[in-house]
């Protein structure tokens, strides 16, 4: 669906607006959180849209043009307040700052019609700022349901800006969003506020500094006089609705949090998760690439390539035991690939339907055991996909101690999709106590690091706040682009290291070092993990990527290498291995070296202690004998 | 002849639950009515005009845990979010705490004057404001003062 042949909205009949006289070089949607914004940015766009992240931050930002022009729109991250609480949150600010010094972009306010009130406290900063606008009154369909309605004229001539109905997701009302562009205008300044707050809130503004913890009151009472304001425009200009009514979203919603009821929900989600990726990603897609697509197609073919190489080195490079194509390859794309899309979509969905706030609600109890909040499940979901991506998500998370346990544990028990669906596969063929035993050994450490850590750490966990958006359907396009994004993000991150580790066994494996180190591993990997000498290779390039290495080791266990006691204790050592190379980077880049020296130092003989523990245990107990 | 080890303070006159008879419990001589039970560690009532027996929350730290397991006793006074019963509604006074959570707090729209209804209190405070629903913890809840008629203007 293209927003470009939608006709105009029914709700509105504007008159035609004038063709912009000067082209727009830029427009910024911007906006309370779940009120739109990325449904009125398809519209406006079209869909052809890039995510990249803002310089220097994760702050994901959709980027697209215009339909028709090459006019640029950029969807920024919800907000409340233009004045950034944090370091992240400076984005906002900036671009709004951008837009205002350019003369040649506008700032399309985009507001949930049904919660007016607050969306005015930003158009009254906007106003502040002095930057051109447009206030777009969102799922205004939902608005007029529920008997609120907008005179739309007089806020119009009280804000002094355009102001435009649209209902986003169904492609109504968004011409009249782009023929207003070319009549934005700085919204009215609302000042008089109360003397003592207005100067320093001004300056605030003006500067976009994070502010001390002495501003941060005046803030508060800044936010509470605006707010007062936008209740006084909000009387003025709309009739109160009727009270939210027992919508299916939202007694959903009610039921995802439930204190009873909210198990059972979150039981059948993890259910659902784990049949689409465990089983259909895993398994059947895994199955059909790996058996189907390389072991049928490519590397037969590539073999038969090569075979005309008269030279062996450069053969066997590519298609030989430890070859880019025949193990490289193979592993990062028909293995890695179809597990960490399938992880993707459902990340993708959860996200999009509103039920990741509610999971942190239903987890905050285990968090707070380990010194955290339930906001700390956000980036531990998202390290389910990739460990290395939730590592730059923990930004998210108020104070230092939280960051740094949360990426701790990441790094230590998360196991990213890659592995997971190794792990899974693997698993699979073991007896259910032997499984729970993995399941139980990585829980379990990560319980007792976390413990300990909390009390370790210096500092504090923040307070637990959250809002939760309404339950939504999620878009099927807008989670089919994120995935995409992702999973591209994913690739360029972990092939190069796949290839680059097949390239170092095959290099040592020339070299007869392989053996040496194999021989040189074994009182570890033989004598304290009781696994075949050969998994040594496995735990070398571990140190690369682990789940390169859960994959060896599955193609060992396949072969009859193993049994289920060296099986379990091989995936839980591998599960507690730092996750990748590029992890360590991360880290390093976010806390320094030497906590990330210190975190490996302390990860690398941890996981080889817990697995030797584990091996002691399983035999001593008969579990999987 | 010994005194009544009891109460120093009187407490206020309550009625019986029973008959409704106001009555200063601790006033009435239990033993004159047959009572065998120390005057000391008897945590029970007795009204003086019907003879029924009502526990006495004021002396039984025991009944005061078991009620507190069981969440039977309401809060007197309301004074915060974290007061508040589920399923109700208030109105907001002030907040207070952490400043900057009270930045935070008032740009999701929490303001003076603004109603406040407290959906649940378990796994985490879920309280809705207007159109919005925000989950928070119970230190959180207790910086949302409400506003009380008596007291404020």
């Amino acid at each position: 669906m293209t927003a470009a042949s939608t006709p105009v909205s029914p709700l509105e009949i504007d008159p035609p607006a004038p063709a912009p006289s000067k082209a727009l070089r830029r427009v910024v949607l911007l906006g309370n959180p779940n009120v739109g914004k990325s449904a009125l940015f398809n519209a406006l766009t079209g869909l052809r849209a890039t995510v990249s992240n803002y310089p220097g931050t994760t702050v994901e930002l959709a980027r697209g043009r215009l339909a028709g022009t090459d006019t640029e729109v950029i969807d920024s991250p919800g907000l409340n307040s233009i004045l950034p609480l944090s370091e992240d949150e400076r984005v906002a600010w900036e671009l709004v700052c951008e837009v205002r010094d350019a003369g040649d972009a506008v700032v399309v306010q985009v507001a949930d019609a049904k919660n007016l009130r607050r969306a005015l406290l930003l158009t009254l900063q906007l106003g502040q700022i002095e930057v051109p606008s447009v206030l777009v009154l969102n799922m205004s369909d939902e608005a007029e349901a529920r008997g609120i309605t907008i005179d739309r004229k007089g806020l119009e001539d009280a804000l002094g800006i355009p102001v435009r109905t649209t209902v986003a997701t169904r492609g109504l009302g968004i011409e009249a969003v782009s023929a207003a562009l070319a009549e934005a205008r700085k919204p009215t300044n609302h000042l008089p506020l109360p003397e003592d707050v207005a100067g320093p809130a001004l300056e605030l503004l003006a500067s976009g500094q994070v502010p001390s913890s002495a501003k941060m009151t005046l803030l508060a009472r800044y936010h509470e006089a605006l707010l007062a304001q936008a209740g006084s425009l909000v009387s003025r200009f709309a009739t109160a609705g009727e009270p939210p009514g027992r919508a299916l979203s939202r007694q959903l919603g009610r039921l995802a949090v439930h204190p009873v009821w909210g198990w059972p929900v979150l039981a059948a989600t993890l259910y659902a998760c784990y049949e689409i990726v465990g089983v259909f990603g895993a398994g059947t897609l895994v199955d059909l690439l790996e058996t189907g697509f390389f072991g049928g197609f490519l590397s037969p073919l590539a073999t038969a390539l090569f075979a005309h190489v008269p030279w062996e080195p450069v053969r066997d490079m590519f298609v030989g035991e430890y070859g880019l194509i025949t193990m490289g390859l193979s592993y990062g794309l028909a293995i890695v690939l179809p597990i960490v899309a399938t992880f993707f979509i459902v990340f993708s969905i959860l996200e999009d339907s509103g039920y990741l706030p509610r999971l942190a609600v239903m987890s905050d109890r285990v968090f707070k055991v380990m010194g955290l909040n339930g906001k700390a499940v956000l980036p531990m979901v998202l390290g389910l996909g990739c460990d290395t991506m939730a590592t730059l998500t923990t930004r998210i998370l108020p104070t230092r101690k939280e960051r740094l346990l949360t990426t701790l544990l990441l790094a230590l028990g998360v196991p990213c999709s890659a592995q997971l669906g190794v792990i899974l596969a693997m698993l699979a063929i073991v007896p259910a106590p032997a499984a729970a035993v993995w399941l139980l050994a990585v829980v379990g450490v990560m319980v007792v690091v976390g413990w300990l850590g909390a009390r370790l750490l210096p500092g504090e966990r923040s307070d637990f706040v959250i809002e939760l958006p309404p339950m939504r359907l999620p878009i099927l396009s807008n989670v089919l682009s994120k995935t995409v994004a992702r999973v591209e993000w994913y690739l360029k991150e972990a092939l190069p290291l796949f290839l680059v580790g097949t390239l170092i066994l095959f290099v040592l494996d020339r070299l007869r070092l392989l053996e040496g180190i194999i021989r040189a591993g074994r009182p570890l990997v033989t004598g304290i993990l009781g696994l075949p000498a050969e998994a040594s290779s496995a735990f070398l390039i571990g140190f690369l990527r682990r789940d390169f290495a859960a994959t060896r080791l599955f193609d060992m266990s396949r072969s009859g290498a193993m049994d289920t006691v060296q099986l379990v204790v091989a995936m839980v050592t591998i599960t507690l291995f730092i996750p990748c190379i590029a992890n360590v980077f991360v880290i390093a880049k976010e806390h320094g070296w030497k906590t990330a020296g210190a975190m490996a130092a302390f990860i690398f003989p941890l996981a080889f202690a817990v697995g030797g523990l584990v091996r002691v245990l399983m035999l001593t107990f008969g579990i999987g004998v | 002849m010994t005194t009544l080890p009891m109460a120093t303070q009187a407490p206020e006159a309550e009625p019986c639950a029973l008959c409704g008879f106001r009555y200063t419990p601790g006033g009435e001589s239990c033993r004159e009515h047959g009572c065998p039970i120390s005057f000391g560690t008897c945590a029970t009532r007795h009204c003086p005009n019907c003879g029924y027996t009502m526990p006495d929350d004021q002396k039984s730290p025991t009944l005061r845990f078991i009620r507190k397991l069981f969440g039977r006793s309401e809060p007197k006074s309301v004074g915060s979010v974290a007061d508040m019963p589920s399923g109700g509604t208030g109105v907001i006074g002030r907040l207070q705490g952490d400043p900057e959570l009270q930045a935070r707090l008032t740009a999701q729209g929490l303001a003076p004057g603004v109603a406040v209804h407290l959906v649940q209190r378990k796994p985490t405070y879920v309280i809705e404001v207007g159109e919005t629903t925000i989950a928070l913890e119970q230190r959180v809840a207790a910086a949302i003062v409400l506003h009380r008629p008596d007291t404020d203007q």
